[in-house]
């Protein structure tokens, strides 16, 4: 069977952002899958090399650029360098973020600073950088990676989950500005997400108490959804955060 | 590995209301992704003549008449999608109206209306879920998809049956995922903005205009079609409980005309 035509992303450009957590090479591979050639943006520390390379093994054209997603100037090479290498750029997939869990009347200034830095500021400086290219050519999809935790609180969690509060309503407001540009901005709400393996034992009491669909997710529940928010198929979706939590926000 | 994700070969899928409007729209698309179908509503013809363009695409589907509301119907329309195929993989409960006798002042609204109304809008969705819940349990796995509205999430004016219904249905599907999901069974929400069809022509006046929504325009039926296709399919497993709204951006803001906001100098 086909995959409903406007899903394909042959000949469309996305870049995706990369961090330490391991779920860049899944959710780049998607959108290789689906056709699109990916530029991939990040430190030498995150998972920037195995997404270039998962791309490439999928046949599509990859290219890993070093960038500090905290820092405007870096950003905006990303941008010039991707455009250069890809030619344009239809798809902004912002997925870099940090994980931090510490009581809050113990969070220091610096980490609160670049926590924010790294999980929002950067949202702000690549939908801008890249939005500028977008706004050009009248059309672009950009998919914040977010969580549940923009809606839920979570222990040990303010600084993290008050960044998702900002990536949240960062996409509602940024999904009005541009919508008449062609551009539409969307997140994914993730829930208990990991790209290790999972085993029985990992999926055991804890979780089957608080996750409804009694296991914890991997980076490829996300992949579909992935791939129709940077389609054309999306054009009548913007603003929304939509979560796939395995029913995690629907329980008490 | 997306096509696979995507596709509903060998899916039976029971849609309510699937003759016009946006159901039929996804119905259709539902087809070519590769469901068999059971197409049920009170109307036949537009339902036999939706079975057949599934037909025409190689795939197999029936046609039960069935009103919603009347539960023994319901629980007639699963007994012949059972007897038809041996199993339900998704119930798609699309049914509703978007207004019965169009909006009307609190106190012009009798019981009657109250509860046609919410029993169209509301109450179909739980009779039906309820009617293949047993099935989809014993079988360890199913999806239920209910449709809810932008009105499920804000008030309507002098529209009562409608929001309130429609938030219902947004209560119902987390609800059953709470419930059924130990047994395999996921729950999820169609949250469509405004997609004019032949059924809401008359109430157009009230509903907000392309003008007034984010992206500048309507939408259109068939862009709820690739939503329904992905809801049904695997690709949809981890998300459970969760609304999906199409909507134009028109819940991202309100109801207002764009770029209606000032800028503002930053100052501390």
């Amino acid at each position: 069977m086909a995959i409903p035509q406007e899903w394909d992303l042959t000949g469309k450009t996305a870049i995706i952002t990369a961090d330490r957590r391991g779920w860049t090479p899944h959710l780049a591979s998607a959108l290789a899958e689906a056709g699109a050639d990916v530029a991939v943006a990040g430190s030498e520390n995150s998972d920037m090399t195995d997404a270039v390379s998962a791309v490439k093994k999928l046949g599509r054209k990859s290219v890993a650029i070093t960038t500090n997603v905290r820092d405007a100037e870096s950003v905006n090479s990303m941008v010039s360098t991707a455009v250069l290498e890809l030619g344009k750029l239809d798809i902004l997939v912002n997925n870099a973020r940090a994980e931090f869990g510490k009581r809050f009347e113990k969070v220091e200034e610096c980490e609160w600073d670049t926590l924010m830095d790294f999980n929002v500021k950067s949202m702000f400086l690549c939908c801008q950088a890249v939005g500028n290219v977008m706004l050009e050519q009248k059309s672009g999809r950009i998919v914040n990676i977010g969580s549940a935790l923009s809606v839920r609180g979570l222990w040990n969690s303010v600084a993290a989950c008050a960044a998702q509060g900002a990536i949240h309503q960062l996409t509602s407001s940024l999904a009005l500005e541009w919508g008449r540009e062609g551009i539409r901005v969307n997140s994914i709400g993730a829930g208990w997400i990991t790209p290790e393996k999972q085993t029985e034992e990992s999926q055991k009491e804890l979780l089957v108490r608080y996750i409804p669909s009694r296991r914890k997710g991997h980076p490829n529940d996300l992949a579909s959804l992935l791939v129709y928010l940077a389609s054309d198929a999306c054009d009548f979706v913007t603003g929304q955060t939509i979560f796939i939590d395995g029913g995690v926000l629907a329980h008490a | 590995m997306l096509e696979e994700k995507l596709s509903l070969e060998g899916k039976t899928i029971v849609i309510t209301g699937g003759g016009t409007g946006l159901g039929r729209e996804m119905t259709l698309a539902m087809a070519s992704a590769g469901a068999d179908l059971v197409i049920a509503s009170r109307r036949i013809g537009p339902i036999d003549e939706v079975a057949q363009a599934a037909r025409d695409m190689g795939r197999r589907a029936i046609t039960v008449s069935t009103d919603v509301t009347d539960t023994s119907q319901v629980a007639a329309l699963m007994e012949r999608a059972l007897d038809e195929y041996g199993k339900v993989d998704v119930l798609l409960n699309n049914a509703g109206i978007v207004r019965g006798k169009g909006a009307e002042a609190i106190w012009d609204i009798s019981d009657e209306d109250w509860r046609i109304g919410i029993d169209t809008n509301m109450s179909s969705a739980f009779f039906c879920s309820r009617a293949i819940a047993k099935h989809m349990v014993e079988r360890g796995q199913g999806k239920i998809i209910n449709v809810s509205s932008g009105f499920g999430y804000r008030g309507g004016r002098d529209n009562y049956m409608y929001a309130v219904g429609k938030g219902g249905i947004v209560q119902l599907t987390r609800t059953l995922a709470t419930s059924l999901s130990r047994h395999g069974i996921t729950s999820t929400c169609i949250v469509p903005g405004f997609l004019p069809t032949t059924g809401t022509d008359e109430s157009n006046i009230t509903l907000p205009r392309g003008d007034f929504i984010p992206i500048g325009r309507v939408g259109r039926p068939s862009e709820l079609g690739a939503v329904a296709v992905f809801l049904a399919s695997p690709g949809s497993d981890y998300m459970n409980g969760e609304a999906f709204a199409i909507d134009g951006g028109g819940l991202a803001g309100g109801v207002a005309p764009t770029g209606y906001a000032p800028e503002i100098p930053l100052e501390i």
